[in-house]
């Protein structure tokens, strides 16, 4: 075989591999985009003469907009909740030597592994029963929204931590002490000097905290028993199962609840190769 | 590590003479030492009360009675191992026993991880291989997979294997080689709708696993496989005695990752069927939360996810101790 024709075959392959990984998100926006007969047919039509309709539909679903707000809500909170409490954790491990660094070290990377699958029926358990003492009177509870804040915080803390960690490691404390020889108080230093390099650390944090909250499943499921407590992940699969047939609608409402998921990935993604097995978040 | 410390002078008295400068020291460093506890104790309370509650309460369920009664209740009887002995010996109604379970999630969760590492890997290796532009359209389809939310997939996934209007029937049927596959019900057995499930995953981890192994390979010197080319080695030695020992490390963590995951999949699974056709496809995961939030038996439950944490803990401990060693080498 010539050199030319290996060159021919292996680009080929990667055409075709590449193809097969682009072929479902394709077909799910080309649905979205389909009058009803083009994707109630036998024969798949590839290219429709795209329609709004699907999209019009799905947005018409019932409490919509109540569900946007709530996923919303909840993502954004839980991002600004464990971006604090994570970032202080975060500068102490990278910054100071101090005793039993190493322990909570390992706590975090503990935590981080934690199975939250095996985790339900206790969280279940003690969110039915209510939050001892004075915390009683935060609005966490069964069917309430919030409750998801707490939970999702709990679930990317360990990841805020580890990930800031490294981003602040990697800023030299040198930089710093310049800015403070020159004058600048400690905390005027962070602020004009470390803060801002570390912006693209925190951004990328950030993504990965709004999305494992946004697509959050199981737990948004067992605790919102209210339809209008519902996040957008449960209302989707309901929506499927309600709307089996009409599928043109289905696929306009999965378009619309994946397309921020896309664009926040696309920002972060040359990040999360590379120092990504240091325990990842998967989808 | 040395630090620039604002300099400090000590109050003087009108006398001259200073006042306690040492114990005005002492106050100093000792708001010092304990700053860095009073700024990791928000996150250290998280994990000692918010997660560590739920884990010592997880145990202490898994040895109870409780069923609705002590939920509303709020009744607490130990029971010692019943609860396991039930699990393991008697299979409640309306779900497969537990050890069905426990085999069937283990044999798809290695399906799922030899599947995701060697074509993960495959495709890395043709990642090396291809021209630029090639490269770049395939990296951009892989994190279009990727970046999926789990939900949309198995919501997608059910169009792509709709029985009457789904693309993959009319795919298979026109092509011919496997017959008429319009109307084929996907989700009609266990196995099969494993099977659709299976290549979700599959289609969601093998971008992960390919790019992260892409960048392992090019971590490689090039000097090595071009060396043992010059030697008469030919691609399978040179993939067997070079490029696989330096990608040893980063595949034994993809490997952890993959069995985590694997072994605890729930959403793609139960929202596709519901752990259906007849419960064939309830893995452990949906096994505890059917027996706990549908069924209230929650200290069934509770042992359930209990065996469920301790086999996870075997790949937990290795996989932890590499990553917190890496780490502290940075």
């Amino acid at each position: 075989m010539s050199r030319r024709m290996r060159r021919v075959l292996i680009n080929g392959l990667g055409v075709l591999v590449a193809i097969f990984f682009a072929f479902p998100v394709y077909w799910m926006v080309n649905t979205a985009f389909k009058t009803q007969d083009q994707f109630q047919t036998y024969t798949p039509v590839f290219i429709p003469i795209p329609t709004l309709d699907n999209f019009v539909r799905a947005l018409g679903a019932q409490n919509l907009i109540l569900l946007i707000r709530n996923s919303v809500m909840v993502s954004v909170s839980t991002v600004l909740l464990s971006l604090i409490v994570g970032f202080l954790a975060a500068v102490t491990l990278a910054r100071v030597k101090f005793k039993g660094r190493a322990w909570f070290l390992l706590l975090v990377a503990i935590a981080q592994m934690a199975p939250f699958e095996a985790l339900l029926i206790p969280i279940f358990l003690a969110i039915r029963n209510g939050l001892p003492g004075p915390l009683s009177l935060l609005p966490i509870g069964y069917n309430q929204v919030p409750t998801l804040i707490l939970i999702y915080f709990i679930f990317t803390l360990p990841f805020t931590i580890w990930s800031l960690r490294g981003f602040v490691a990697g800023i030299p404390p040198d930089l710093e002490e310049a800015a403070m020889v020159d004058g600048a108080s400690r905390f005027q230093a962070f602020m004009k000097v470390t803060l801002p390099l570390l912006a693209p650390g925190l951004v990328a944090t950030s993504i990965f905290c709004f999305i494992t909250a946004w697509n959050e499943y199981l737990y948004a499921y067992t605790f919102m028993s209210d339809p209008t407590n519902y996040t957008l992940p449960v209302w989707l699969v309901s929506f499927q199962t309600n709307f089996g047939t009409d599928w043109g609608a289905t696929m306009a409402a999965s378009t619309l609840f994946t397309l921020p998921v896309l664009i926040f990935f696309l920002v972060v993604q040359r990040r999360m190769v590379g120092g990504l097995t240091q325990g990842a978040v998967r989808g | 590590m040395t630090r620039a410390q604002p300099k400090v002078t000590p109050p003087v008295s009108v006398l001259g003479v200073s006042v306690a400068p040492s114990r005005y020291h002492t106050r100093r460093t000792l708001v010092r030492d304990l700053l860095p506890y009073v700024a990791i104790a928000p996150a250290f309370l998280t994990f000692v009360l918010l997660l560590g509650y739920p884990v010592l309460l997880l145990f202490l369920t898994s040895g109870q009675k409780f069923g609705l009664f002590e939920l509303f209740n709020n009744v607490t009887t130990y029971i010692g191992i019943d609860n396991y002995y039930d699990l393991l010996f008697k299979s409640p109604a309306g779900l497969p026993d537990f050890m069905t379970v426990l085999i069937r999630t283990v044999v798809f969760m290695v399906a799922n991880v030899v599947l995701t590492i060697a074509l993960g890997t495959l495709v890395a290796l043709l990642l090396a291989k291809l021209d630029k532009w090639v490269r770049i359209v395939l990296t951009s389809a892989m994190v279009l997979a990727w970046a999926m939310p789990v939900v949309t997939g198995a919501v997608l996934f059910q169009w792509l294997f709709d029985s009457k209007l789904g693309v993959v029937n009319w795919f298979i049927s026109s092509t011919g080689i496997f017959g008429d596959y319009l109307n084929h019900s996907w989700f009609a057995t266990g196995l099969s709708t494993f099977a659709v499930v299976t290549l979700l995953i599959v289609w969601q981890a093998i971008p992960f696993v390919a790019l992260s192994l892409y960048a392992g390979i090019l971590s490689i010197p090039k000097e090595l496989p071009e060396a043992a080319r010059v030697d008469g080695a030919g691609e399978r030695e040179i993939f067997s005695h070079i490029t696989l020992p330096a990608l040893r490390p980063l595949l034994m963590m993809l490997i952890f990752l993959s069995v985590i995951w694997d072994f605890k999949v729930f959403t793609q699974i139960y929202a596709i069927r519901g752990g259906g056709p007849d419960n064939e496809t309830i893995t452990l995961s949906l096994y505890s939360q059917q027996l706990g939030i549908n069924q209230h038996q929650f200290g069934v439950a509770a042992a359930a996810a209990v065996i469920m944490m301790m086999l996870l803990l075997l790949v937990l401990v290795p996989y932890i101790r590499r990553m917190v060693k890496s780490q502290e080498e940075q």
